[in-house]
């Protein structure tokens, strides 16, 4: 029985697919941080091409990727597809499990697929350098190893708790030629304002993306790149899904449910975008699609549907999405990459809509099901990853009790080499099962006095 | 490098009363004798300092079975001793011999004995050194001791500096334990090393800062939370004293206080002044530290916290506070009211509130193992 699902090279997607064009009523545009008005391709060409601000407003369904772009990404896509035959053995199901698997890209990762097309259009338009935020590492990486191939520059401010504590991806980044600075740093304002107050901090996401928007903004020939949440970027990574729908269709599969890990959401429009576009399009109104995130950070579903920045120092642009708050710093989880406050405002707007829903999981039970992974169908993965394998499982047991055959497809998105550390907290039994006090954010948030 | 100068002490008598179902030592040493019981923590104490022989340590003890004879029997040479103590020994001389060997000056006082011996040197040292305890006593809820006594020599640093964090020393009512009635009582917060790498799974060694600033931020978040007319009672411990810190209020450390409206209504509140000030008030939240070693949630071992109270408050009502060094070393949270239907009421889980706008959702009760695999997935 086949295991791996693949497609032959010339079988990649030729165009991305933009779910913009598909949605029933157009996103409430992004505001301006200082004006407040809606931002337009002017106020952002400060720190984006020309070409990426175009793909953030797009309309039309399809956008050609180019032909260096897909030379690239040929190194390792299309990514294999597998069919998890022992995981439904074990958990006795009669549930069908597919995953994609991404961390057969250089960087190990999903977030190449955005990194490539990001470096490719900002070299286009003579950009030397690029400057980006990281928190675990997997961004930072992935941007080193894009910038390599268009020979740019690179400046990656990486979250201090991480920079110290898990020093192989800042190693990789200097493999591929990239600086990687702690943040906050003192290169920058708003770094140095944060460590004037506190020269301890251990810094965040948040800060780390106010650092980066300053560098590229200071400097003409360097421009910023962000690693999930933003429009294109959801745009880029629908690679993953298109690859998905053409290789279950060789083997006559649709999925009934579609799972994917939301940080800023981006794996998540990646595997699900192509899906939830036959969902509203009607050819497909049945397929369920599960967002899933960490009960520390748990944005879709216990925060707020509001207008908020996207960095602590409120530089980006206001998103409308949903936010847990642009100050709130997620407990130091060791799925970093899912450590974000926001999430991008098209997965924002499929969940209010219902068209996608979301669940929260703790930090333990994701452990367990990523060593239940680990021993049936081998893949050690990144606790990213793992979310989405938590929820997979539980929707497998589900079926196990009802005794439906869904088909089930979730985005493996990547290897958890190096997370082992966080593997051995699992086991010595000191990994927290961090949680959101809601009721009580509720009320201190019931005491700020209301501005805007 | 610099010597380290270690004062040492040993609660001779220290879990005798074990043996013979006496659940505790304290003021019984010479009934335990007559029952039988032979004395154990000299041997418990060698056992702990033979790891320590020929390190560049230096210890300041007191005579015969305090000190003395144990660190010969581990062949370490390189002490004084600087008090005798009476024969039989008791809490006095513990006492006695800690200000002794404190007016020495010392980097670290490590002792041997339990909870009482824990308290009577808490007593004498306060917060001027780290104390270390070697396990040797009938109960140990207090958190200052080394898992076993062989790990103290991990404990006790071969290079750099002396890594510490806060503890709670746990005053357990012997009497009203030999009738197995729990009654835990904050009685002081002293300074215990950390040992560097002993938590090296997360690679998260939490150190005084650390813990100082998980502290202010918990203080921070639930005082920003505080809602106007409801009544806030905060119990013992420096996490809850933050939230009072951070307030500007002269909370009480190890007693219960009552604020409203940012206002310290009532210090150190008995289980009447309690429930008179819940009678003026529609709505309250209690505010609780995690204690101890073994995740102790205040319950029925206070004055203050009996069933009663809790009804009135509510269990939803209940706000527990924790820093992650704290609760890293802390598997499982324990609920004891006295009143099994209350206890069931908290349910199988409670969040602690970890720093501003965070939390751990931690377990109560049961077995604190790590899920093996299977445990949800087969």
């Amino acid at each position: 029985m086949q295991t791996k699902i693949h497609l032959d090279e010339d079988e990649m997607p030729r165009r991305w697919y933009n779910i913009q064009a598909d949605l029933p009523a157009p996103l409430d545009p992004p505001l301006n941080p200082k004006t407040g008005v809606p931002v337009t391709p002017g106020d952002l060409s400060a720190i984006f091409p020309a070409e990426l601000i175009r793909q953030e407003m797009t309309a039309a369904r399809f956008v050609d990727i180019p032909d260096e772009v897909i030379d690239i990404l040929r190194l390792w896509r299309p990514s294999p597809l597998f069919r998890a035959r022992r995981l439904e053995e074990y958990l006795k199901t009669p549930a069908r499990i597919y995953y994609k698997y991404e961390g057969v890209s250089p960087a190990g990762s999903h977030k190449p697929n955005t990194a490539v097309p990001q470096a490719y259009y900002n070299r286009q338009e003579g950009i030397e350098r690029l400057a980006t935020e990281t928190g675990a590492g997997q961004w930072g990486s992935a941007l080193a190893f894009a910038t390599c191939h268009f020979e740019m520059d690179c400046t990656v401010y990486m979250v201090r708790s991480s920079y110290a504590q898990k020093p192989y991806r800042k190693m990789m980044m200097q493999v591929w030629g990239a600086e990687c600075h702690p943040s906050p740093s003192i290169l920058t304002a708003s770094g140095r304002a944060v460590l004037e107050k506190d020269p301890n901090t251990p810094g965040s996401l948040g800060i780390a993306i106010s650092e980066a928007v300053e560098d590229a903004a200071n400097h003409a020939n360097t421009n910023y790149a962000l690693g999930s949440v933003l429009n294109h970027v959801c745009l880029h990574q629908t690679v993953i899904g298109l690859e998905a729908r053409e290789q279950l269709a060789s083997v006559d599969e649709y999925p009934d449910v579609v799972i994917g890990a939301v940080g800023g959401g981006s794996n998540f429009a990646g595997i699900a975008f192509p899906f939830a576009g036959d969902k509203l399009t009607g050819k497909k109104p049945e397929v369920e699609l599960i967002g899933v995130e960490p009960a520390a950070c748990p944005t879709l579903t216990k925060g707020l549907y509001a207008y908020d920045y996207g960095d602590v120092a409120g530089l980006t642009p206001i998103m409308k999405m949903f936010t847990l708050g642009h100050d709130f710093v997620p407990p130091d989880i060791h799925a970093g990459g899912l450590r974000y406050h926001g999430v991008s405002p098209i997965v924002s707007r499929l969940v209010r809509d219902g068209v996608a829903r979301a669940v929260s999981v703790y930090q333990n039970e994701v452990f367990d099901a990523a060593q239940t992974f680990a021993r049936t169908e081998g893949i050690i993965p990144a606790p990213e990853a793992a979310h989405a394998i938590r929820t997979a499982i539980d929707v497998a047991l589900e079926c196990r009790r009802t005794g439906e055959a869904r088909t089930i497809l979730f985005n493996n998105t990547g290897h958890g080499h190096f997370d082992l550390a966080s593997y051995e907290a699992y086991y010595a039994g000191i990994l927290p099962d961090y949680d959101y006090p809601e009721e009580l954010i509720r009320d201190a948030l019931s005491r700020l006095p209301k501005v805007g | 490098m610099q010597e380290l100068r270690v004062g040492f002490v040993v609660n001779p008598v220290a879990g005798m009363g074990g043996r013979v179902g006496l659940k505790g030592t304290d003021g019984l040493a010479d009934r335990a004798r007559a029952l039988g019981a032979e004395p154990t923590a000299g041997a418990r104490a060698t056992a702990a300092l033979l790891p320590l022989a020929g390190r560049p340590l230096r210890f300041v003890t007191a005579g015969g079975g305090m000190g003395e004879a144990a660190l010969s029997a581990a062949g370490i040479a390189g002490f004084d001793c600087v008090y005798r103590p009476a024969v039989p020994t008791t809490a006095l001389d513990t006492r006695a011999a800690c200000r002794a060997i404190l007016e020495q000056g010392v980097d670290l006082l490590l002792f041997c004995g339990g909870d009482g011996t824990a308290r009577d040197v808490a007593d004498a040292v306060g917060r001027a050194v780290p104390i270390l305890g070697i396990p040797a006593g009938v109960k140990m809820y207090s958190s200052v001791f080394a898992v076993d006594p062989a790990a103290v020599g991990a404990v006790v640093p071969t290079d750099g500096p002396l890594r510490c964090t806060d503890a709670e020393v746990i005053d357990v009512d012997e009497a009203a334990y030999r009738a197995n009635d729990l009654r835990t009582v904050l009685h002081a917060v002293v300074r215990t090393p950390v040992a560097p790498g002993l938590v090296q799974a997360t690679k998260q060694v939490f150190e005084e800062a650390d813990e100082d600033r998980a502290r202010a931020a918990i203080g921070a978040f639930i005082a920003d939370a505080m809602l106007p007319g409801v009544l806030y009672i905060l119990g013992p411990g420096t996490t809850t004293g933050a939230v009072g810190r951070h307030l500007g209020l002269e909370t009480t450390l190890l007693g219960f206080d009552a604020v409203l409206d940012g206002r310290l209504i009532k210090a150190d509140l008995d289980e009447n002044a309690l429930l008179a000030q819940l009678e003026m008030v529609g709505e309250a939240r209690l505010v609780l530290s995690v204690i101890g070693a073994q995740g102790f949630v205040l319950g029925r071992g206070t004055q203050v916290c009996t069933p009663s109270v809790l009804r009135r408050i509510g269990p939803r009502h209940l706000l527990l506070l924790g820093t992650p060094g704290k609760l890293v070393r802390t598997p499982a949270l324990h609920i004891d009211t006295g009143d099994p239907a209350l206890d069931a009421a908290f349910g199988p889980h409670l969040q602690v509130v970890t720093g501003y706008g965070t939390a751990q959702r931690k377990r109560v009760g049961g077995d604190p193992a790590a899920p093996i695999m299977g445990e949800r997935n087969g």
